[in-house]
């Protein structure tokens, strides 16, 4: 592992996605066009509801827009940090093969993507919650940081999967948009899954940690380190799954 | 494997699925040659060279190759987000250049390559806003930054004009002078002083059909 080299591609890589001044923009203006469609749409009136994590009898009373801010800004860090996965694995695989024929092990390249997603993911959490304070208070602020962190980096890990698994854009950004809507945009908001028969189904999905840990933060004071080091153990599974198809896909003879 | 040879290939065969593309292919190139492969679109010359390059593996067959191999792959595979000169800085770390003791060789390679395929005007443009013809001269150019003792470039000259075409052989020549070898691939191969060995590549089998 040379750190010159990891050096080279973080740098390259993070001058492209500078360069793509269309996605910053809507880095920054998805989270806030989805906070302003929620206070025009939502009244701030109490709900009750229960959060599947804590226990199926109890039952806490949240206003119906806090609840959906805190849905909708994690439902947008999945959504840009899986995006921003899959176009830093997919969109230069043919490229990075060359890098890696000409000497850079895929680790190093790798390492370098990592650490740009992860930078953006931080960007994200921090920014995303901060756009909450407008609207309400969380209950924990930091730990709603760490929720929606969580969810970047699990989704991030699942959009580094598909480009590792799809040669093609769309096949890849159907993958997300299609798991993204049912999974983080819809099922995960506790106010669809309390009436829900099946809720194996939606522990299953990966938006279950971080949605979960974002609203037990924000409306309660129970404890949210179980649901950290699931969501960390459901993001590493997705990685290393998608870490060892890439690196198949790098196999170079030398 | 014989000293006087930079590049052998013994019996490859490559196939996909039931499709046998390549079979059994069997060539030499010494130092200081230039060898040229032709033949129609789809008979397996990019294969050949994605083969000799490590990109592929044969199905059957085994090479050895000694010394440096630079590749130029058919395709753009060049960073279209980044300059010219970031492109230049990003393989030259891959090949190890960037480090100190590499850096006066690099140097001199990059001053080279800027001289013969005249990008003066472009180092600091996006490779998306280049023409054609200029980013092929771009993936050109990034298999020749580490002075490899074989090229091994497939369709090196698609895009180019007349003029170019012109310096890129003569810097070929120059380097052939200094004892560096090539493999080029072409359907177009209408320059036969140009090459030392030509073969043609016909159902899988190459056959030699001009040589020095």
């Amino acid at each position: 592992m040379r750190l010159n080299y990891i050096k080279t591609g973080l740098l390259m890589t993070a001058k492209e996605l500078l360069r793509n001044r269309i996605a910053l923009i809507l880095f920054l203006l998805i989270p806030s066009l989805f906070n302003t469609l929620i206070v025009l749409t939502t009244k701030d009136r109490p709900i009750t509801l229960h959060l599947a994590s804590i226990s199926e009898e109890t039952f806490f009373k949240v206003s119906e827009r806090s609840e959906t801010l805190v849905f909708i800004a994690l439902a947008a860090a999945g959504f840009i940090a899986a995006f921003l996965g899959l176009n830093l694995i997919q969109k230069h695989i043919g490229v990075d093969r060359r890098l890696v024929l000409c000497g850079y092990c895929p680790s190093e390249l790798i390492i370098a993507k990592l650490t740009l997603l992860l930078f953006v993911i931080l960007l994200i959490g921090g920014y995303g919650t901060s756009s909450l304070l407008f609207f309400f208070q969380p209950r924990h602020f930091f730990q709603v940081i760490l929720g929606f962190i969580l969810g970047g980096y699990i989704y991030g890990c699942y959009g580094l999967l598909v480009g590792a698994i799809f040669k093609r854009e769309l096949e890849g950004i159907l993958c997300i948009v299609l798991l993204g809507n049912i999974d983080v945009g819809w099922l995960q908001n506790p106010l669809y899954y309390s009436e829900s028969q099946s809720k194996a189904i939606i522990r299953a999905l990966p938006a279950f940690f971080p949605s979960q840990m974002t609203m037990v933060a924000a409306f309660t004071d129970h404890s949210v380190s179980q649901l950290f080091m699931g969501g960390i153990v459901y993001g590493g599974i997705l990685l290393v799954t998608g870490l060892l198809i890439y690196w198949w896909r790098m196999k170079i003879k030398k | 494997m014989n000293n006087e040879y930079i590049l052998e290939v013994r019996h490859i065969s490559k196939s996909f699925g039931k499709h046998l593309v390549l079979k059994d292919i069997t060539f030499q190139i010494r130092r200081g040659e230039i060898i040229g492969i032709s033949g129609e679109n789809g008979v397996g010359k990019s294969t050949l060279l994605k083969i000799l390059s490590g990109f592929l593996p044969p199905t059957k067959g085994e090479f050895t190759a000694q010394g440096r191999i630079g590749f130029c792959p058919q395709e753009l595979l060049i960073f279209e987000t980044l300059t010219v000169k970031e492109n230049f800085i990003y393989f030259a770390t891959a090949y190890g250049l960037e480090q100190k003791k590499a850096a006066p060789s690099w140097e001199r390679t990059k001053g080279e390559l800027i001289e013969q395929f005249r990008f003066h005007c472009s180092e600091d443009t996006l490779a998306s806003y280049l023409s054609g013809g200029t980013k092929q001269k771009l993936n050109l150019s990034l298999a020749l930054l580490h002075s490899p003792d074989l090229f091994i470039l497939d369709e090196p000259y698609s895009g180019f004009d007349w003029e170019t075409y012109l310096h890129f052989w003569r810097y070929a020549e120059e380097l052939k002078s200094r004892g560096k070898s090539f493999l080029v691939v072409s359907h177009f191969i209408h320059d036969h002083s140009k090459f030392d060995t030509i073969f043609q590549l016909k159902e899988g089998v190459l056959q030699c059909v001009s040589t020095i």
